[in-house]
């Protein structure tokens, strides 16, 4: 399905580091994992016959959902990844992502309270770090995983001289 | 690390020795000595009751003071209860005497506690709100609460607990003139500065606020569950959900005690340092907003009050952060519990002193009020292009496409937004009417967000971010094109007037407004000035 964009037109986006799938991968397996096995329960105890009254297609079919749910999402997760951008402008920032629910940010560099990188386990073994920006609102929620650890900190560089540059207060 | 107090407030005498013309400036001041035993009555009350119910009790039924069977060790119990009696008073003595404030050289400091000390300081200009607040106990006693608010979100930057009534209001003024940026008089440079003058605006009369609780969604609801109720119990005949029925009662009595107790009296005032509004009956507050300070703004309606035309005001305030469900949160960020139409557009004045527009009555009405006219709808790609003079004027209102009526088949002519010079309106709500304004310089950040429906029918809704707060902006299904023009026109318009705005002390702004006024010889120059 080509689906329109709705960022502003004009505008060339940079994308993340196309090794963030591997982080996103590696999430997705360790929290589906844990999901599944834990649905997977009741199905244990139904063949082991340990609780009778519980229907076996219901023990069955919780699981085997949510195995497909899982595996829908597996098979979005590069494309959510190539949908994640970001574009520095005069002025401000553009943060872009997703592709069913899509979500273009702007964030004036002026009202940058302050930058934060971090990097988990996984992205640190590939060499890759998150950023995030934050304002005076909660609702900000301006982040852009998977950067490359160069990268990363040019761009935090970047945007707190922009920030100084033209800081605003409230 | 002993801050160096001034020798002149020494223990006993403190702030009271400091009449009303102020302190010298810089000198450490402590709160009134009473203040630990009106925040902590409670606790000493606790303790009483504790140790004097059963002979109190006794003594009423004629017996004797203590009883036979503890007569021997009562000595000690008075002794353990006297020691108790005294570290408790003593710890109230030491945090009163360790606690000291000092308002100079543009902060405010704070100095606290004897075992683990805290030493706290704010800027003043960047005061987001202050508050006097008097309790009823403090009421009595002529003391009243301080609260200095920064953009924090969460406690109170500066808690002063309790300054004499006339010393609160002092200080009040102090901080405010220092915010702002007044000249002090170099004379005398620790001269407090004297209070600014302010003109009573709009008042709540009781029976408006009775009739607004009456008329509210709480109340509906009220009668939906006792009729459920009474129809349940009269269906069953068991007569146990009349039970059921009184701790809801209790629970209802005493949330519309709180709302009258809260918003009784409510006063809104204007004065240089900026709006204040005092309310309350038992425990008064007296809130001081400064100029620009506020955030976000929202003025709602609901569906009963339409009868009598009343609306509600909040605000988001940065200093006062999200309202959270208890009563004093929500009823510091309400700027008007309920008015008129007309009361609504004063205030909206004060707020927005400068609403950029020409004609902001017919745009708020229009905000509030308005629906577009179908008509206005030509096809599918409907702008109505604010036709100055012509029967389809919706204040130059935007709203949702046509094409996307059966994502809100109400509300699609109420949806929309339009920008004046100084601040983005979004409207939404057929039933529950709602109006936000956020001036453009105090918008944070923006996002443009869709969903798969959304996105069939080329429609997106627009996110401003602003300080945590009870109003929450967001344009509701606004015709893909349009959002994004808006987008890019407000993230404009937002670094227009963040670039005018250059200072936190306010009566800095209005000083360059005024040299620029004076200065400039042509008009539209002029214009551009006054938008600063």
């Amino acid at each position: 399905m080509p689906t329109e964009a709705i960022d502003p037109p004009g505008i060339s986006w940079r994308r993340v580091s196309p090794k963030y799938v591997t982080v996103r991968l590696a999430g997705w397996a360790l929290a589906n994992l844990v999901v599944v096995s834990l649905l997977c329960l009741p199905l244990i105890l139904v063949v082991n016959g340990w609780w009778q009254s519980f229907p076996l297609w219901l023990a069955v079919g919780i699981p085997a959902v949510t195995l497909v749910l899982a595996l829908w999402r597996l098979l979005l997760i590069p494309r959510q990844v190539r949908a994640i951008g970001y574009a520095e402008r005069e002025d401000d920032l553009l943060i872009r992502r997703g592709i069913f629910f899509q979500r273009t940010l702007v964030v004036p560099y002026g009202r940058m309270q302050y930058v934060d990188i971090g990097a988990g386990p996984v992205e640190r073994g590939l060499g890759l770090c998150t950023l995030k920006l934050h304002t005076a609102s909660a609702g900000t929620n301006a982040e852009i995983p998977g950067l490359p650890a160069a990268e990363g900190a040019r761009l935090r560089e970047q945007l707190s001289a922009r920030g100084e540059a033209r800081l605003a207060g409230l | 690390m002993k801050p160096d107090a001034a020798p002149g407030a020494s223990a006993g005498a403190g702030a009271g020795t400091n009449d009303g013309d102020g302190a010298p400036d810089g000198a450490w001041l402590r709160v009134h000595p009473a203040s630990p035993f009106v925040r902590g009555w409670v606790l000493l009350a606790a303790m009483g009751f504790f140790f004097f119910r059963d002979s109190f009790e006794r003594v009423l039924q004629g017996g004797p003071l203590v009883d036979e069977r503890i007569a021997g060790r009562a000595p000690w119990l008075l002794l353990g209860g006297g020691i108790v009696l005294l570290l408790t008073v003593l710890g109230y003595i030491l945090g009163w005497y360790f606690t000291r404030y000092q308002v100079a050289e543009g902060y405010v400091r704070l100095n606290t506690g004897f075992l683990f000390k805290q030493q706290r300081q704010a800027r003043l200009d960047r005061v987001q709100a202050v508050d006097v607040v008097q309790p009823l106990l403090a009421r009595i006693f002529g003391l009243a609460e301080l609260k200095f608010e920064v953009a924090d979100a969460g406690e109170s930057a500066v808690r002063l607990a309790y300054l004499r009534m006339d010393e609160a209001r002092q200080l009040r003024a102090t901080i405010l003139a220092r915010a702002a940026g007044v000249p002090q008089n170099p004379a005398r440079p620790g001269a407090a500065a004297a209070e600014a003058p302010e003109d009573a605006v709009l008042t709540v009369p009781p029976g408006r606020l009775v009739g607004s609780l009456i008329l509210s969604e709480q109340s509906v609801f009220v009668v939906l569950g006792g009729a459920a109720s009474v129809v349940l119990s009269a269906l069953t005949e068991n007569r146990s959900f009349y039970l059921f029925l009184i701790p809801a009662v209790l629970g209802m009595v005493a949330a519309y005690w709180n709302s009258v107790n809260r918003g009784y009296n409510f006063t809104a005032a204007v004065s240089p340092d900026g709006i204040r509004l005092r309310y309350g009956l038992l425990d008064t507050q007296a809130q001081t907003l400064p100029p620009g300070r506020i955030q976000a703004l929202r003025v709602s309606q609901p569906p009963l009050w339409r009868i009598f035309g009343w609306y509600r005001i909040q605000v988001n305030v940065a200093g006062y952060g999200a309202a959270g469900g208890n009563g004093e949160g929500s009823s510091r960020t309400t700027l008007l519990p309920v008015g008129s139409f007309p009361d609504v557009l004063t205030m909206l004045a004060l707020v927005l002193p400068d609403p950029g527009t020409p004609d902001p009555a017919r745009v708020f009405t229009a905000g509030v009020n308005g629906l577009a006219n179908p008509a206005a709808y030509s096809a599918d790609t409907a702008v109505p292009e604010a036709p100055a003079g012509s029967g389809t004027d919706d204040g130059g209102f935007v709203t949702t496409p046509r094409r996307a009526r059966l994502l809100a088949p109400l509300g699609w002519r109420r949806n929309g937004f339009t920008a004046t010079d100084t601040a983005l309106l979004i409207r939404s709500g057929r039933w529950w009417r709602n109006l936000v304004v956020v001036p453009h310089q105090r918008t944070q950040s923006m996002a443009l967000e869709q969903g798969p429906l959304a996105r069939r029918f080329r429609v997106a809704d627009l996110v401003l971010h602003t300080t945590a707060g009870p109003v929450s902006p967001r344009l509701i299904q606004a015709g893909l094109d349009e959002g994004r023009a808006l987008l890019d026109a407000q993230a404009a318009r937002a670094r227009a007037a963040r670039q005018r705005q250059t200072s936190e002390h306010w009566l800095d702004q209005v000083r360059a407004l005024g040299a620029g006024l004076a200065h400039t010889d042509e008009p539209n120059r002029q214009d551009e000035q006054q938008h600063g």
